[in-house]
């Protein structure tokens, strides 16, 4: 086991290697991780990628200045371009958008994402932030991705408190592994080098499924040297 | 037509129970001054729509002013945490949360926007998101396709939009994100805008392609520098993290009237005359 590789690196880069060349890509509110990994791609393997966020700036080339939000003017202020989120939606339904990032609370095994409440809908025990785009993002992305920076048996549940969306999931990426959704079930797809099966299953509250077992590949040289550039400020650990 | 006024005037035009449609997305370019005149003037039962809240949503839910709140996401975002007021008071079954996509309330704009009374929204398919709330339909397509779901108008008495700059007559523009602003000032019924500066119409005149919000959908315009602090206005000023840090240690009612007391020299600035150039 490897210990010295922070979590928030290695997610994001596990995030950023799943961004393919060409593709149009999309990252909502409270999403600093994934707009540091959507950075990251571009930078070292996917120089084509289109990068949509909130505030509808394309390909802002600056993302050190989104401290506290990932939702800010800073972001429009070095794009290419203006492309605000009603359209970022509209083009989302029409099939254009590739990837979408997507959060949430708790997950299940049946690929059930719940970012509303724990409890009952109209009397929840614990109102969450809501699900934002997801519930219409994730059906009509081409992929969407999940990124969740607490992995236990809170979060990874048998059956989640509320839908708050369903189906159509391709990753998961959590501190420990990622998982993959296919054929309707979660399967965990590969193993963070700082993690174990071991740990992996203590903290998934359902038997976890799997073809083989594998492990993630370590953030690189290039890759953290690249992070340090362009998240000086380290905002992709603010989860943690 | 001179529409500005002191911003307890423009208060005034908001009615107990008005569904408000808040400008600006999370921390960003959000009517604060205006939503705290608001909670000095006591509102109660308000219905507020917004994709993207947060301390909008949560100071007006801190003081018991909201009925319901239609919207997307509430909350601070990762830096500043969870909208602690909104969660306590939904939990306590004081506000009801109508969860949306944020798409669907645009969609719901969209309808107001034409009138019509609801809109077909591609991509909300699955979940218990439409079982749950009845402004969700799924109904068959007249036309052989598709089973299409539906989302019920939402028609906003007011909309409530704070912007950089805007002429006397309410000819306004928007530097940066617009977020959904400018259909929200299409969908209400009524327009009020907060602007960081009054600008002689001879400038907006210059720049009215840019125009966003002209002047013959506004009702009312107030002068407010700062008016989306402790939020941000680009490029004018970032947020107030000294005072956003504080608010977020407050928990009863009381610390949080005085709080808002506190921004009362800022909010009142501009008496709503005629400013001298």
């Amino acid at each position: 086991m490897v210990k010295k590789i922070r979590a928030s690196d290695m997610m994001t880069c596990a995030i950023s290697r799943l961004l393919e060349d060409g593709e149009t890509v999309f990252h909502g509110v409270s999403s600093q991780m994934p707009m540091v990994a959507m950075l990251l791609a571009k930078k070292l393997h996917a120089p084509n990628l289109t990068r949509l966020n909130i505030p509808g700036g394309v390909n802002p080339a600056n993302i050190a200045g989104a401290t506290y939000s990932s939702a800010g003017a800073d972001l429009l202020a070095s794009a290419d371009a203006y492309f605000p989120l009603e359209e970022i939606f509209d083009l989302s339904m029409r099939g254009k958008l590739d990837v979408a990032f997507l959060g949430g609370i708790q997950f299940d095994m049946n690929g059930n994402v719940n970012a509303s409440v724990i409890g009952d809908y109209h009397k929840p025990k614990v109102r969450l932030p809501g699900g934002a785009g997801s519930a219409v993002l994730i059906p009509t992305a081409k992929k969407a991705i999940i990124w969740r920076t607490k992995h236990d048996k809170r979060t990874f549940v048998e059956q989640v408190d509320f839908v708050t969306t369903r189906g159509n999931l391709w990753k998961i990426v959590t501190p420990l592994c990622i998982f993959e959704f296919r054929h309707g079930k979660l399967h965990l797809d590969s193993i963070h080098p700082t993690s174990s099966f071991e740990e992996v299953q203590e903290n998934t509250g359902f038997e976890l499924l799997y073809d083989e077992i594998k492990y993630t590949e370590a953030p690189t040289h290039k890759e953290l040297a690249t992070l340090r550039k362009i998240d000086p400020h380290d905002i992709r650990s603010n989860e943690f | 037509m001179d529409k500005q006024v002191h911003l307890r005037d423009a208060a005034k035009l908001v009615n107990d129970r008005d569904t408000i449609a808040l400008g600006g997305n999370v921390l960003h370019r959000s009517p604060l001054a205006f939503i705290r005149e608001l909670i000095r003037q006591n509102k109660s039962k308000l219905h507020i729509v917004k994709t993207a809240g947060a301390h909008d949503v949560d100071l007006l839910c801190a003081v018991g002013a909201v009925d319901t709140v239609s919207a997307g996401f509430i909350s601070y975002e990762t830096k500043y945490g969870l909208a602690t007021h909104y969660r306590n008071a939904v939990q306590a079954g004081k506000v009801k949360a109508n969860e949306h996509a944020c798409y669907t309330v645009i969609s719901a704009l969209r309808g107001a926007q034409m009138n019509v009374p609801f809109m077909p929204v591609h991509g909300l398919k699955y979940g218990d998101l439409l079982s749950m709330n009845a402004y969700f339909v799924v109904v068959e397509d007249p036309f052989g396709g598709e089973p299409v779901t539906l989302v019920k108008s939402i028609v906003p008495d007011v909309a409530v939009i704070h912007v950089q700059a805007c002429d006397r007559a309410g000819n306004a523009w928007i530097e940066g994100p617009k977020f959904e602003d400018v259909l929200m000032s299409r969908a209400a019924k009524k327009v009020i805008l907060t602007t960081e500066q009054i600008v002689p119409e001879n400038r907006t005149k210059q720049k009215r392609e840019q125009i966003d919000i002209p002047g013959f959908l506004v009702d009312a315009i107030v002068e407010v520098p700062k008016g989306a602090s402790p939020g941000g206005c680009y490029p004018k000023y970032d947020i107030d993290e000294a005072s956003l840090k504080h608010f977020i240690t407050l928990t009863d009612e009381t610390a949080i009237i005085d709080y808002i007391a506190s921004f009362e020299k800022i909010d009142y600035r501009s008496k709503g005359e005629r400013a001298a150039w």
